[in-house]
């Protein structure tokens, strides 16, 4: 599949053309320019028209107004156009339209036929399309040759207010006349371009682009129009480019600011543009979606009504709006909004489709698929249509189905990377196997079913029954989960794109996507029992959670299902509390959508879990219950705390930081503004990394040891100066001094989860010095908080089979599984375990698991199968794998053993 | 821990026959491959590992790790002594222990010294191994090992070989744009491993590293007959290195391949069913012992049986592809229990009342 990419060929051009002629006319095109440019050097005597060309090309709009506006003779026309232009850029409306009204002499378009169209131009872009749609239509009506761009912009139009059908003969008139061999300048050649785009014809229009913006590298809107397309189809990067191009000749070309923050997320680039226009529709529009991202709704609002005086006929912001109501369930204000839209752009399928992106985007997928049906109802060949349908029936688990409507799309759209993206995922899931359990099926791969899904199902299971039975509610089922080895695949399943930042696990309610636990350096379990916590809460308030409340709920309930489990960020909880970071409580979800980076999202996951945590601690679990039930109704934020809490949301997060104060009073370190945050991936699920302790080997030890000292001697509770002294201290092999100081950190803040920690190295400390008890009990203090630790618990598991704890062997050995379940040691030591025992159905499932990760030695992976096999009493499973074992190795005496004793226990 | 033979010195004249036979159909009845590694006991087996010059103390002391381990690997486990084996390092010394090892410097003189006093002692039917460790460099024909003073070509070098068309040769090239350098050596009844596929794997390989690591304990006997072959060593330093790159989260830089069939086409996964492969399998690194020395005639009878089922095991899984699965494994079963009970005798009657586990 191929996606809509730059084409930079001379010969991919689209359409059979008089190349011969056009060669021609394109060099004298060619040519004047030069020339004209030429004279701009060197002719002081330079046209108005040709100055103001040069103007508004720069940014120069308001002289560029004036200079236009002195054109005169046969450049007045095309000068009160330009001038017409630069208003409409600096968002000065009424003049743009005026400037050209008053030279169309008695409304006679036709005879006017450039001026006529940047009338109709200015007023479809205030929301006039009907008078618009007069304009453009005296003068296609009134001449034989329209230009180019009258008929496109007349065809978009039509498009617009629902005569698809006329709209595409007119098009098509634009795009014949193109492939006549008459459309030569960039400026036509992009119109012609934009012709094909709304005729559905991608490939020609990403074409026609090219050739118009090689023709002339200087043509804004081809660029622009152009990196519109790429954005269209989800190809960011060369959406990016193409807006940086026009922003690099002009960077207060507000069409390419307002698309790049679109791309990007660019606040920057938007205040930008709305300096240069403060009437900027587009600019307006992106600004309130972005506000309303960060759950700065009424803030939206204002833009929204902003946009809706500059034009009512808006129909990003009416979509928003009517999106906004309906998800609020308010039907009278989204019949309103409907009825508007109507009203001048009848059947539209975009507005049917945004709602349902809206109700996606919310997790709101029944409504989603309802939305995206309509649409595809009232125009059926809306091919992002399909593409929404289908992604938002897989997030219902209606796979078959959703794959259906994403082919239809990709069939008519090649060029929508969402689609193609999504598509090329089922190729990955038909090699994938499926599993099931009880309550869940499970798509995965073969290497996963054969290796993960001994343990993944009983934790399911369990997280089922535990969490089922603690929220008094049972799920609809059975949930899908779909682990993806790759994390592209796992991104694209979860949002269609390739890219989704520092997640690995993503639930929409029925559906958990997952990335594989062999590509993670983390407790895989901890994530799967996170995850399934959303499923409850989202299926609880029929996925109206709002996003702090869920993850918090999950973050919480990792500690409730193993003590090891959760986060414990004490230091970023003071460091937090001593610089004012936290956020109200209404303002939770903004940490999400408004994060920077991984540690900022890390934080917003801390935070949501410790307003989950101060509500279980203060008011009692039933409290938490009663409002997640709160969410499954629409309402006020406030009428849910009144409700739940009798108090209002502001006395509710006073009391949440007085709550915090006793917190960080308990805590009781001091976290030194040197010192920078602990940082880990997987947004608090992985490894957190104390950076300035690793740093702290590359000091001068010298030196950085003074330092330290001074630090614990101004302040006796500086966690971090204990710590890094003792990284020191252990490096210098000072390893008396370094324990006492590792102690106190240790005694500081024994719940430090980040790396390296003081267990660790006083554990490093206690192996050199050969004391191993010593370093066994460091160890087991490092994992009650670190749960990430392999190799740890690996020495731990070993440890306790060498003293025959087989409770805690046990304990250890599935410590270490929960952080890589792909590594023979582990399941050769669960093996030996299981045997010592004697649970041989254990020992039958560590080694089918031996054997398909033995790469080296298959005979004897399988004799060992075989072995386990037949003491679990399966001598027919014995016998055929010591036959494939002795298949490669036929004098190996230990498998034929097993094969005769297999034989009996097969004739048994 | 006794070793099973399938050769009896004293039967050489009749059991050559029957091993040439086994032989074949592990390499699915090939008979052009029967005069090529015919592993009799009489034969010897020499061992050369040129060990070329490096910059850096890491290579340096890499390069000499893996040099002197396989001197001492195939010293200590397969039978090779200061006669058989030959260690061309370097300039010829080292600094510190490991000198008595060495033999001369890995330069032009000192191989083609060592490649004529091997061509003074070696008999018809002896087996020499070539270990190349070290830096490679160049494209294509023009791939040199990088050996003190002027860098030898793959082709000075299958030059310097064809003096010895009477032995059986192995040549296991693991150094970086090995490829280039080992096309050359490909010939008939050769068998020759790259630790490289193409002459744009340039990087140093870890490939020798897990080579070595396959001869050391025998980790490399899949078939757990106690022996390792040229295939087994290839097939266990190949996983080995993709599990390297796996867990180092890296493209894998190196991708090993083997010839043996004389095309210059080297096999990235040689298996018995494969161009590539059949003669890897039989190619043996250690030295064939005679332990039936000794034997009773009910020994000797039942040795013969033993040998005579392990045959007709290799045969029909070369003929695999031929049957239905179910038949297939259903004669399968009757050879390895016959097999497994004849062994069961025999252990009973060289070491009455022992337990037969190995």
């Amino acid at each position: 599949m191929k996606s809509l990419t730059r084409v930079n060929q001379v010969n991919n051009k689209p359409m059979a053309r008089k190349n011969s002629i056009a060669s021609v006319f394109l060099l004298a095109s060619l040519a004047f320019n030069v020339s004209a440019q030429n004279s701009g050097q060197t002719n002081t005597g330079e046209s108005p028209l040709f100055r103001g060309e040069q103007l508004l090309m720069t940014g120069s709009y308001a002289a560029a107004t004036d200079i236009f506006q002195m054109a005169d003779g046969l450049d007045r026309n095309e000068g009160l156009v330009g001038a017409s232009k630069a208003f409409a850029m600096m968002g000065n409306y009424q003049e743009a339209m005026s400037v050209v009204e008053s030279a169309i002499e008695m409304d006679e378009y036709a005879r006017f036929p450039l001026l006529s169209t940047q009338l109709a131009e200015v007023k479809r872009a205030v929301g006039e399309s009907k008078e618009a749609l007069v304009v453009l239509e005296s003068v296609v009506a009134g001449l034989a040759e329209p230009p180019v761009r009258t008929l496109v912009q007349y065809g978009s139009l039509l498009d617009f207010v629902g005569q698809k059908q006329i709209a595409f003969s007119i098009l098509d008139q634009a795009v014949q006349r193109y492939n006549n061999g008459l459309v030569f300048a960039s400026e036509d050649v992009a119109m012609v371009a934009l012709a094909s785009w709304l005729m559905g014809n991608f490939h020609d229009a990403n074409s026609l682009f090219n050739e118009a913006t090689r023709a002339n590298p200087n043509n804004l809107e081809a660029h622009s129009l152009w990196a519109d397309l790429f954005l269209e189809k989800y190809n960011a990067s060369d959406a990016e480019r193409s807006y940086q191009e026009a922003l690099d000749i002009n960077g207060r070309y507000v069409p390419a600011l307002v698309g790049m923050a679109n791309v990007v997320g660019d606040e920057r680039a938007l205040q930008r543009a709305l300096a240069v226009n403060p009437n900027s529709v587009p600019a307006m529009e992106t600004y309130g979606q972005l506000l309303m991202l960060n759950g700065r709704e009424e803030e939206a609002q204002e833009y929204f009504e902003r946009v809706l005086a500059l034009n009512p006929e808006s129909l990003k912001t009416l979509s928003v709006l009517a999106s906004s109501a309906a998800l609020e369930e308010r039907i009278a204000e989204y019949e309103g909004y409907l009825a508007q839209v109507e009203s001048f752009s009848p059947n539209n399928p975009v507005f049917l489709g945004n709602v349902a992106d809206s109700f996606g985007n919310n997790y709101l997928f029944d409504q989603a698929v309802e939305f995206a049906r309509a649409a595809i109802a009232a125009d059926s060949q809306y091919w992002q249509g399909y593409t929404l349908l289908g992604s938002n029936l897989i997030r219902l688990g209606e796979e078959e189905e959703g794959k259906r409507n994403l082919e239809i799309g990709y069939e008519n759209d090649p060029f929508n990377v969402m689609t193609s993206n999504m598509l090329k995922v089922f190729d990955t899931l038909e090699t994938y196997r499926t599993q099931e359990s009880e309550h869940f099926k499970v798509h995965m791969s073969e290497n996963d079913a054969d290796i993960l899904w001994p343990y993944l199902e009983p934790l399911l299971e369990e997280s089922w029954d535990t969490l089922t039975a603690k929220y008094g509610y049972e799920p609809e089922g059975p949930i899908l989960i779909e682990v993806f080895e790759k994390s592209e695949d796992f991104a694209v399943r979860s949002v269609g794109l390739p890219d989704i930042g520092p997640l690995v696990g993503i639930c929409f309610g029925k559906v958990i996507t997952l990335i594989s636990p062999d590509t993670l350096s983390a407790n895989w379990q901890e994530i799967v029992w996170h995850e399934f916590m959303h499923v409850i809460t989202l299926q609880m308030t029929g996925n109206r959670m709002p996003r702090w409340l869920s993850e918090g709920i999950s973050v919480y309930e990792e500690r409730e299902g193993r003590p090891y489990w959760g986060r414990s960020q004490g230091l970023d909880l003071v460091r937090a509390a001593e610089q004012d970071k936290l956020l109200h409580v209404a303002d939770l979800n903004s940490g999400f959508s408004g994060a920077q980076n991984s540690a900022d999202l890390g934080f917003a996951y801390f935070q949501s879990y410790l307003v989950v945590d101060f509500i279980a601690d203060e008011y009692g679990f039933e409290k938490l219950v009663e409002l997640v039930d709160q969410y499954a109704l629409i309402k006020d934020e406030e009428e849910r705390f009144d409700e739940v809490f009798d108090q209002s949301l502001g006395q509710f997060d006073t009391a949440f930081r007085n709550w915090i104060d006793r917190r960080v009073a308990e805590i009781n370190v001091y976290v030194h503004t040197e010192d920078v945050p602990d940082e880990g991936d997987g947004h608090g699920h992985g490894v957190r990394e104390n950076s300035s302790a690793i740093l702290a080997e590359l000091y001068n030890n010298a030196s950085l040891k003074q330092h330290m000292r001074a630090r614990i001697e101004e302040n006796d509770r500086d966690f971090q100066a204990y710590l890094q002294l003792g990284i020191v201290l252990f490096k210098e092999e000072s390893f008396f001094e370094a324990k006492q100081y590792l102690n106190q950190a240790y005694e500081l803040l024994p719940s430090y989860t980040g790396y390296p920690s003081p267990p660790l190295v006083l554990s490093q400390i206690y192996e050199q010095e050969g004391n191993r008890d010593a370093q066994l009990q460091q160890l087991e203090l490092l994992l009650e908080n670190l749960q990430h630790d392999y190799a740890s618990a690996i020495i731990l598991a070993e440890a306790a089979l060498e003293e025959n704890n087989f409770e805690r062997a046990g304990y250890y050995i599935d410590r270490a599984i929960q952080v890589d379940p792909y590594r023979s040691d582990v399941h050769q030591l669960k093996a030996n375990y299981a045997e010592t025992i004697g649970d041989s159905q254990l020992a039958v499932t560590e080694y089918e698991v031996l054997l398909k990760l033995e790469i080296n030695d298959p005979a004897e992976a399988q004799t060992n199968l075989a072995e386990a096999y037949l003491n679990n009493g399966q001598a027919l499973q014995a016998k055929e794998n010591i036959l494939r074992a002795l298949e490669t190795a036929p004098s190996y005496q230990r498998a034929q053993r097993i094969l005769l004793q297999s034989i009996d226990g097969d004739s048994d | 821990m006794k070793i099973m033979n399938r050769l009896v010195k004293t039967f050489a004249a009749g059991m050559a026959v029957v091993l040439a036979g086994a032989a074949s159909a592990q390499g699915g009845a090939n008979s052009g491959e029967n005069d090529f590694f015919l592993d009799r006991a009489e034969s010897t087996k020499y061992a050369v590992i040129l060990a070329g010059p490096t910059v850096g103390d890491e290579n340096q002391s890499k390069f000499r790790q893996w040099a002197f381990s396989l001197h001492d690997i195939l010293a200590r486990d397969y039978g090779y002594n200061s006669d058989t084996i030959s260690l061309l390092y370097d300039r010829g010394e080292v600094e510190g222990a490991g000198n008595q090892r060495i033999d001369a410097a890995c330069d032009l003189e000192g191989i083609q010294a060592e490649l004529n006093r091997l061509q003074s002692v070696v008999k018809t039917g002896d087996q020499i191994t070539i270990y190349l460790i070290g830096h490679g460099s160049g494209t294509e024909e023009e791939s040199k090992f990088n050996i003190v003073g002027p860098d030898i070509t793959g082709l000075q070098f299958a030059g310097m070989l064809d003096v010895f068309d009477q032995q059986d040769m192995v040549i296991v090239n693991t150094t970086s744009a090995s490829y280039g350098f080992s096309a050359p050596l490909s010939s008939e009844g050769r068998v020759v491993v790259s630790s490289t596929r193409s002459s744009s794997e340039k990087f140093d390989p870890v490939f020798s590293n897990y080579f070595i690591e396959a001869l050391d304990n025998r980790n490399g006997d899949r078939d757990k007959n106690n022996r390792v072959s040229i295939l087994e060593a290839f097939n266990y330093a190949k996983s080995s290195v993709e599990e390297f790159y796996e867990e180092q989260g890296r493209l894998s830089s190196e991708h090993a391949g083997l010839d043996d069939n004389g095309d210059s086409l080297f096999s990235l996964n040689p298996t018995t069913a494969e161009i590539d492969g059949r003669l890897a399998e039989i190619a043996y690194i250690d030295n064939l012992v005679d332990d039936t020395a000794g034997l009773s005639a009910e020994g000797l009878l039942l040795k013969s049986r033993m040998q005579d089922l392990e045959r007709s095991v290799f045969i029909l899984r070369g003929r695999k592809v031929e049957f239905l699965e179910e038949d297939y494994w259903q004669q399968m079963e009757e050879l390895l229990v016959d097999l497994a009970r004849a062994t069961g005798q025999f252990n009973e009657v060289v070491n009455p009342g022992e337990s037969s586990e190995q």
